[in-house]
């Protein structure tokens, strides 16, 4: 009993569990108490670690399932996971009777609950859930009684499953094993014999500690929490269950954004200063191209050349290449951010000129024989001076002022010469090496790659691989995104109609507009404040503007779909925000209108089979991605210095 | 003749600070004019100020097309009162945003925002006439990446500029970059990120890295900055935006309170919905500055509380924030007595009763024009002068983009126009920030000025 002293939760464990005693309908013998009980109820025996002073690496997902709150609504895990939140998991059942099994983690959790009501860091930001491993007596109702006094607090929901059937997958992934208990004659008893493993989970559903009795402090699970909210380590890397894939440190966006909808959107901002990088030479893919990617193609009249993509490279960041010095080609295609640009639905140009359509992702175009989401260019090469003569992208006036401007910057002295046996810059040499940097940016070698073409059974999770039967069965993607025998584009290089398009030129905009102003903090704005302050949007037919012909109205080219989780917002207006916004628009069979393709139809797909084909588009991601944005840090933005010549402000210069 | 002027820059600049004390100890009865919202560093206009100077966009297809720095005459007994007397132009169109005197107050610097170039005026050698001293063309480059130069702020013998954006994303990531008087790069303080924190404080969920404005108080050793958007977002249409459901989380939610003396920030404070004017109180006892969060709509006060630890909480709503009502230029009285907010939505200045410095209240509005951004007052509260645009991209579209300088007088009860000049009518473009200027500011040097300007007119 001094032991109680000691630790007060340690009472209010034994009075949990016996008040729950009561409940239960085929009560299990007490248990012996065990002699040494979990340090939680004495005293911690060592200080908790600084916060931030270690790392906490993942070591794997966190699996999903089909469960059910304790109000009895139906949704996945990982819907509970909630966004941009730290999740602490523990596997109870309400009839436990072992003070070191699940009233210990609960009575952890408990202490937990009340340690960060106050902190301002935590108190958003981490999410306890407590999921039964007992579908049969907890039910709803029951977990209700048994969590209802700490719900209250909005962070510590309580789950359960429908059946065994649900129940065990989850459990699997878990690796939490539980053996029902039996007495002397064999008769199933309402007790389970397990382990207790409590895990916590980074917002990325990566776990990244597992707690058992022996630590299960709540001191330090706030500080391993705390550390990995304050870590620096990836938001964008993903693993497997049976493999650590690394697919991307620095494919990240410099001000992340995740969960901004929520109150508890928390920053995880880079240092602008502290964006560096390496050199890398990427022409080896000419010779040997990422698994599940054809030979790159090159036109006869130009060849990939060192010198050329080290030059292409420096004018793609040169941001010397507009009107007024203030835009390269890498500010809408911006490396970190899947080379689009994730901060703008519709892009902006020059002077802040609007835009019409989404930045489009660099990656992969090499093999693209329509280029621009209208589909009017043909290669790489052309394609270049569309945005540099755009009156509402780089707007310089004229090929001329391009080339005559470059000659004019001194670190660009002999690079044309060099590349292009002696030729200078012209509107043909410049434009074939920026293509020639451009081409070199493929990605491959995906999860996706390495299952389907590479044979690695279990570099796939079971949702990605269930998720690619939808793809290519029953949901219908493949024959717009095609995959072949030895390569996948993942795109049909063709024009089509989802009436994205046609409601963006057709629709009508509500009265009210709802607008998130801070975080979590959203107004319905009326329509004639936002009129008053701007300009109606460009109008936009598709490839109709290109052929003129009234069948292609709001027909746009169909974007390959690797990398697809690093390119958000989607569509060729960005008016989706995740790969499920997507998932859902295509399974309510897209926009009605009379050039609708016919291939797009609802699909009539479960809540399950969109979470299924959005794993599989999430296993997209090429493994070189890394490489080639660490390549593009290393290359200098191009702004003016005091060698260049003070081509605006001449008559100041000599005052 | 520029060597020889730099010879002699620090004798000049001990003389003017000087002069300067010698007329605030000496006849301390007399009426102080000048706007109040300066840096405490710098030199001060005795009696009525002669002119203001009109930082202002240029629009294209208006006169010219380019960004201006233009000169009203202000004195009432002047013959040209209430005339444009100067119209300077600079070539292109930069997004003309702020501009300050340098401490001495013989050069104006005045940012832009798009192009980021800086243009340093030379206000000294004829007040009448600012001339174009010399523009800084490569700030993003010598300050490693800093884009859209905003405040450009007095401290002794240097500016301290803000950034907005950086050349990485065109996002709110940016600095504060620090210049000499004489337009030389000294360094670039990266406002806090959680990558880099710098050994700041992070007082709640946000540590942004975002900047806008910048005030110090050097009696507690802290410069204060505020948090807007990135270029991407102060450039695009305003309508499109409210409709860019990206673009929209793009805003800053941070202040940070920074050593002045260090320049290292020391704790960043959770501040919503795009704080922008940071106002820093003059009164001794004061431990606190105040800013006005531009999409929520509210003031909020930034304050040492009893344990020296510094705080921010909000102490008002501006109008009704459902409407957007959009505070944007804020003024504090020279006492600290009361604060003009303007809100550019419904073109209203407020007037808000600081008697209570916690729980400011509205005493009074009134609607200026169908659009209002900056206010600058005397510093004995008289005389309060309006300009009209927020950012070129921004500002309301048809009738109601109406472009002015407007000068008023202030009773303590009601603002009366005394008049107004339409900037679209005389083709000189949008009518952004407002500094004052006088003759008196430099009468020491004030015949050989003179006799200088009579040369050159020649």
């Amino acid at each position: 009993m001094s032991v109680i002293k000691q630790h007060g939760i340690y009472a209010i464990a034994v009075i949990l569990l016996s008040a729950l005693m009561t409940h239960s309908p085929l009560a299990a013998p007490a248990r012996e108490q065990p002699a040494v009980v979990a340090p939680f109820y004495t005293k911690a025996e060592y200080p908790p670690p600084k916060v931030g002073s270690y790392k906490l690496p993942p070591f794997g997902v966190a699996a999903d399932g089909r469960v059910i709150d304790a109000d009895g609504k139906e949704g996945r895990l990982h819907d509970f996971f909630g966004h941009g939140k730290i999740i602490l998991l523990s596997f109870i059942y309400s009839t436990c009777s072992d003070v070191n099994g699940c009233p210990l983690a609960t009575a952890v959790m408990y202490d937990i609950q009340r340690k960060i009501k106050n902190d301002p860091v935590l108190r958003d930001r981490l999410q306890m859930l407590s999921l039964s491993f007992d579908p049969v007596y907890d039910t709803p109702e029951v977990l209700s009684l048994y969590g209802g006094g700490y719900a209250d607090a909005g962070n510590w929901r309580f789950l359960t499953t429908a059946s065994w059937k649900e129940l065990e997958p989850i459990l699997d992934s878990y690796n939490q094993p539980v053996i029902r208990d039996v007495d002397e004659q064999g008769r199933e008893l309402s007790t389970f014999s397990h382990i207790l493993r409590v895990f916590l989970i980074d917002p990325e559903k990566r776990i990244r500690n597992i707690y058992s009795v022996s630590f299960l402090y709540p001191e330090l699970i706030i500080n391993d929490a705390k550390t990995i909210l304050q870590d620096s380590v990836p938001k964008y890397e993903r693993y497997s269950p049976n493999e650590l894939i690394k697919v991307s440190e620095l494919s990240r966006p410099g001000d992340y954004k995740g969960g901004y909808e929520t109150s508890g959107y928390v920053t995880q901002s880079q240092s602008v200063a502290e964006r560096t990088g390496e050199k890398a030479d990427l022409s080896h893919y000419l010779v040997r191209p990422p698994l599940g990617l054809p030979a790159i193609p090159q036109p006869e009249d130009n060849p990939v050349t060192h010198a050329k993509v080290e030059l292409g490279r420096k004018l793609f960041f040169d941001r010397r290449l507009s009107l007024n010095d203030t835009f390269s080609c890498a500010m809408c295609h911006i490396p970190e951010q899947g080379f689009t640009n994730h901060e703008l639905a519709i892009a902006v140009g020059l002077e802040g000129r609007s835009g019409r359509r989404n930045s489009p992702t660099i990656y992969n175009t090499g093999y693209l024989s329509r280029l621009f989401h209208d589909g009017r260019e043909e290669s790489l090469e052309q394609q270049v001076w569309g945005p540099l003569l755009a009156v509402n992208e780089m707007a310089n006036p004229s090929v001329g002022a391009v080339i005559g401007k470059i000659r004019k910057i001194p670190d660009y002295a002999g690079m044309f010469e060099a590349a292009f046996n002696g030729r200078g810059v012209s509107m043909e040499t410049l434009g074939m090496a920026i293509a020639s940097y451009e081409r070199l940016l493929v990605s491959g070698n995906s999860p996706f790659d390495r299952w389907h073409y590479g044979g690695e059974t279990n570099i796939l999770s079971e949702s990605a691989k269930r998720g690619y039967a939808l793809f290519t069965g029953k949901a219908g993607c493949v024959s717009c995104h095609q995959i072949g025998t030895e390569a996948a584009l993942f795109t049909d290089d063709a024009m089509h109609n989802t009436g994205v398009g046609y409601r963006e030129s057709m629709g009508i905009k509500p009265e009210k507009e709802k607008i998130l102003v801070a975080p979590g903090v959203y107004l319905e704005v009326d329509r004639e404040i936002i009129d008053a302050v701007g300009h109606p949007p460009p109008a936009d037919v598709g490839l109709y503007e290109v052929t003129q012909n009234p069948h292609d109205r709001w027909k746009y080219h169909t974007p390959s779909l690797r990398n697809i989780a690093l390119t958000a917002p989607y569509m060729h207006n960005g008016s989706l925000s995740t790969l499920r916004e997507v998932v859902d628009f295509y399974n309510e069979g897209g926009i009605e209108n009379e050039l609708l393709d016919v291939r797009i139809k609802p699909l009539g797909l479960s809540e399950g089979e969109r979470e299924d084909l959005v794993a599989f588009l999430e296993s997209l991601t090429g493994d070189n991605v890394d490489t080639i944005i660490a390549d593009a840090f290393a290359a200098p933005i191009g702004d003016i210095t005091e060698a260049d010549p003070n081509w605006a402000n001449q008559k100041a210069s000599h005052e | 003749m520029q060597k020889q002027h730099k010879g002699t820059f620090s004798r000049i600049l001990m003389a003017a600070s000087l002069a300067a004390t010698t007329l605030f100890t000496a006849m301390p009865a007399r009426t102080v004019a000048d706007e109040t919202c300066q840096s405490p560093y710098m030199a001060k206009i005795v009696g009525q100020e002669d002119f203001v100077y009109v930082w202002t966009l240029g629009v294209d297809g208006l006169g010219d097309g380019q960004d201006k720095l233009v000169t009203v005459d202000v004195n009432p007994k002047s013959m040209n009162y209430g005339k444009v007397i100067n119209s300077l132009s600079v070539g292109g169109r930069n997004e003309a945003h702020h501009s300050g005197f340098t401490d001495d107050r013989r050069y104006l610097w005045a940012g832009g925002l798009d192009t980021n170039k800086l243009f340093i005026f030379d206000v000294h050698t004829d007040p009448a006439k600012p001339q174009l001293h010399k523009v800084v063309t490569d700030f993003v480059a010598k300050s490693g990446g800093v884009v859209g130069p905003h405040t450009t702020y007095a401290l002794p013998g240097r500016m301290m500029i803000t950034g907005l954006s950086n050349n990485q994303d065109h996002g709110g990531r940016t600095a504060l970059v620090e210049y000499t008087n004489e337009g030389e790069y000294v360094a670039t303080h990266w406002i806090p990120t959680d990558q880099n924190l710098q050994g700041a404080k992070k007082g709640g969920n946000f540590a942004d890295g975002y900047g806008y404005d910048i005030r110090a108080l050097p009696r507690r050793n802290v410069m204060v900055t505020s948090s807007f958007t990135g270029w991407s977002n102060y450039m695009m249409d305003f309508g499109k935006m409210l409709q860019d459901k990206e673009a929209m989380k793009r805003f800053g939610n941070t202040v940070v309170v920074w050593d002045l003396h260090t320049r290292k920030p020391k704790k960043v404070l959770d501040v919503p919905g795009a704080p922008l004017e940071v106002r820093c109180a003059w009164e001794s006892e004061n431990n606190w500055c105040l800013t006005t969060t531009a999409l929520t709509s509210k003031i909020w006060m930034i304050y040492e509380d009893e344990t020296g630890e510094w705080q921010a909480k909000e102490i008002a709503d501006v109008g009704d924030p459902s409407k957007v009502p959009l505070p944007v230029d804020i003024s504090l009285l020279a006492d600290d007595s009361g604060l003009w907010v303007n809100t550019f939505m419904d073109g209203t200045s407020r007037f808000f009763d600081l008697s209570d410095p916690h729980n400011p209240k509205q005493t009074y509005e009134k609607k200026i024009a169908a659009q209002v951004n900056m206010v600058s007052e005397s510093w004995d509260g008289k005389r309060a002068y309006y300009t009209s645009s927020l950012l070129a991209n921004w500002d309301k579209k048809g009738q109601d983009n109406e472009q002015y300088f407007k000068a008023y007088h202030w009773d303590g009860k009601q603002l009366t126009e005394q008049f107004s000049i339409d900037f679209v009518k005389e083709k000189l473009g949008r009518a952004h920030q407002m500094r004052f200027g006088a003759y008196s500011l430099y009468a020491n040097n004030r015949s050989t000025e003179k006799g200088q300007s009579a040369v050159a007119a020649k």
